[in-house]
């Protein structure tokens, strides 16, 4: 009786949560599943923009024409030194902000609220506002220097100074994110393994060493994949700033999809290309999600 | 006694620079906003008197108001339209682990998807639909992003002690809907405006889909600001004002929810 009554709630509770789950899930296949297996599908056929049209079944051709085209492999060098060194240099920068922040009681707020402000502001703005910043002759950047005795800076102009401008770019919009991240886990460790060690003598730098890091690994891990993901989708500072040059020097992956589809007009190897990018994509976050429920 | 004074400076002079590092590109921004379309173009800088010329210019400007309604109309309906799925989405997985881990997994692949690959197909489709140049079809596009991003972050929301509250409220014989519709929404109508919000900028700020999905008639304001730049190439002071517009609405919210951000930011995995 208990165990029938018990079994009742329990398809009553599966019923309830299907239902309120079930206009949500229609809207989420309808708009990103059938959109995806669509790809999938204009992978397999000769789709252009002349003709968009699945009359040519082409197999794997798409597939076997990324491998062999000379500059996806530039692309995703590209791709891998921005994600790499953007994420990185923020990294660093967010987790030295982050233990000022955490260090400090005068200005708190006031310093929290600047921080927040760069995550908020549209790429676009944030692509434009350095243009004008870094422009050759009428920017304010290379009056600065010139009044150190420093030569202008051809910010955007050769392939070396676009990337690492585009790596500053993006390291001036997005440190904070790191910095927030790591500032909400170094507020939640506890007290008393700095009060053991300082009894013992410890050195702040051997506190940092040997408790901070090793209470922080969760949360450095998590804000590190959520950012490597996030890197990855990069696109708007780079139309805005350099439209994927000088050369190949920023053609990072999302601006050469892009390109491949709507200037190459061959969405069939745009969308084999992006199938390839969302299975990347796909083990990362996998990663990342069993990595967030083993924390629970 | 030196030592100690040094440590407690060090951390404010980390702050102050990269403080002033974010602070000085917005505040240079907002400068030629308001300067005179000449001046705007002065190296070294001139300093003439403030003033707001270059805001009512844009103001008159058709286009720009087309942007920024467009931009506004869009995040409100993407908004309106994702919070309440999202909501009895993420409060069933939560309550009754709907779906389990491979519909959790599902929802938040959708949300680390670079733009790119979902812009494809749905140019494709919206092509075959004549959803191209629509706000329909922008709204559509700005859901893929906003709704999976609003179920996952709204699950840890519904997690801790409202549960205790709403099994109270099921002992006084309210059914589950009940409990859902009156006790819980309510008592979470704070924290799911901010969601909300984060939603209303997430749209707001978009670009890649606004870029190819939308036209004359739709474009949104971050897509209005791109083409300033290759129309009007030079104008500077008219741009930045433009900007400031874009960005502003962002910083009035910012308020509002500011609590809340750090789970919007790791997708509700740092609380």
């Amino acid at each position: 009786m208990n165990t029938r009554a018990a079994s009742g709630l329990e398809r009553g509770d599966r019923r309830f949560g299907l239902m309120l789950t079930a206009p949500g899930l229609a809207v989420l296949f309808l708009v990103i599943i059938f959109p995806l297996l669509f790809a999938l599908i204009t992978s397999f056929f000769d789709y252009t923009l002349i003709n968009p049209n699945h009359d040519t079944f082409v197999g794997l051709d798409n597939y076997q024409e990324v491998l062999d085209e000379e500059y996806i492999l530039t692309s995703l060098w590209v791709t891998l030194k921005f994600v790499l060194a953007s994420v990185m240099i923020e990294f660093a920068i967010g987790f030295s902000v982050a233990l000022a922040l955490n260090s400090v009681t005068r200005f708190k707020n006031f310093y929290y609220l600047i921080l927040l402000a760069p995550l908020l502001i549209n790429p676009v703005v944030v692509g434009l506002l350095w243009r004008m910043i870094l422009h050759t002759e009428l920017g304010i950047a290379n009056y600065a220097i010139s009044l150190m005795n420093i030569d202008p800076v051809n910010w955007l102009g050769n392939a070396n100074a676009a990337f690492w401008t585009v790596v500053m770019v993006d390291i001036w919009h997005q440190f904070s994110f790191m910095a927030i991240l790591l500032l909400a886990g170094l507020a939640s460790l506890p007290r008393e393994p700095y009060e053991a060690a300082r009894v013992d003598g410890a050195s702040s730098f051997s506190c940092f060493i040997h408790i901070t890091l090793p209470l922080m690994r969760p949360v450095i891990i998590v804000a590190l994949l959520l950012r490597f993901v996030f890197a990855i989708k990069t696109f708007d500072i780079v139309f805005i700033m350099t439209k994927g040059g000088p050369g190949t020097a920023t053609d990072i992956i999302s601006y050469f999809i892009y390109r491949a589809a709507f200037f190459g007009l061959d969405i069939g190897r745009a969308s084999a290309m992006s199938i390839a990018l969302l299975l990347i994509v796909l083990a990362l976050t996998i990663y990342l999600y069993r990595y967030m429920t083993s924390l629970r | 006694m030196h030592k100690g004074l040094l440590k407690r400076l060090l951390p404010h002079v980390v702050l102050l620079v990269f403080s002033s590092a974010i602070l000085f590109p917005i505040l240079w921004m907002l400068r030629v906003a308001l300067t005179n379309k000449m001046n705007a173009y002065q190296i070294p800088p001139v300093w003439g008197n403030p003033n707001f010329n270059n805001f009512i210019e844009i103001f008159a400007d058709n286009s720009f108001m087309g942007y920024f309604v467009n931009s506004l109309s869009i995040a409100i309906g993407t908004t309106l339209i994702a919070l309440p799925l999202a909501a009895a989405m993420a409060y069933s997985f939560a309550r009754y682990n709907t779906g389990g881990l491979p519909l959790r997994l599902a929802v938040l692949s959708s949300q680390m998807l670079p733009p790119v690959i979902l812009v494809l197909p749905l140019f494709s489709l919206f092509l075959k639909a004549s959803l191209l140049n629509t706000q329909t079809g922008m709204i559509i596009a700005h859901i893929t992003i906003s709704l999976p991003f609003l179920a996952w972050l709204l699950v840890a929301f519904f997690e801790g002690d409202i549960v205790i509250i709403e099994q109270a409220a099921r002992i006084d014989g309210a059914t589950r809907l009940q409990a859902f519709l009156r006790i819980t929404m309510p008592i979470m109508a704070p924290g799911l405006l901010a969601a909300g919000l984060l939603s209303f900028i997430l749209s707001w700020n978009e670009f890649l889909f606004a870029l190819i999905l939308s036209g004359p008639q739709t474009n949104t304001l971050p897509v209005g600001l791109s083409s300033y730049q290759s129309h009007r190439g030079v104008d500077i002071a008219l741009l930045s004002a433009a900007a400031i517009c874009a960005i502003l609405p962002v910083f009035i919210l910012l308020p509002l929810m500011k609590k809340h951000l750090i789970k919007g930011l790791s997708l509700g995995a740092i609380k």
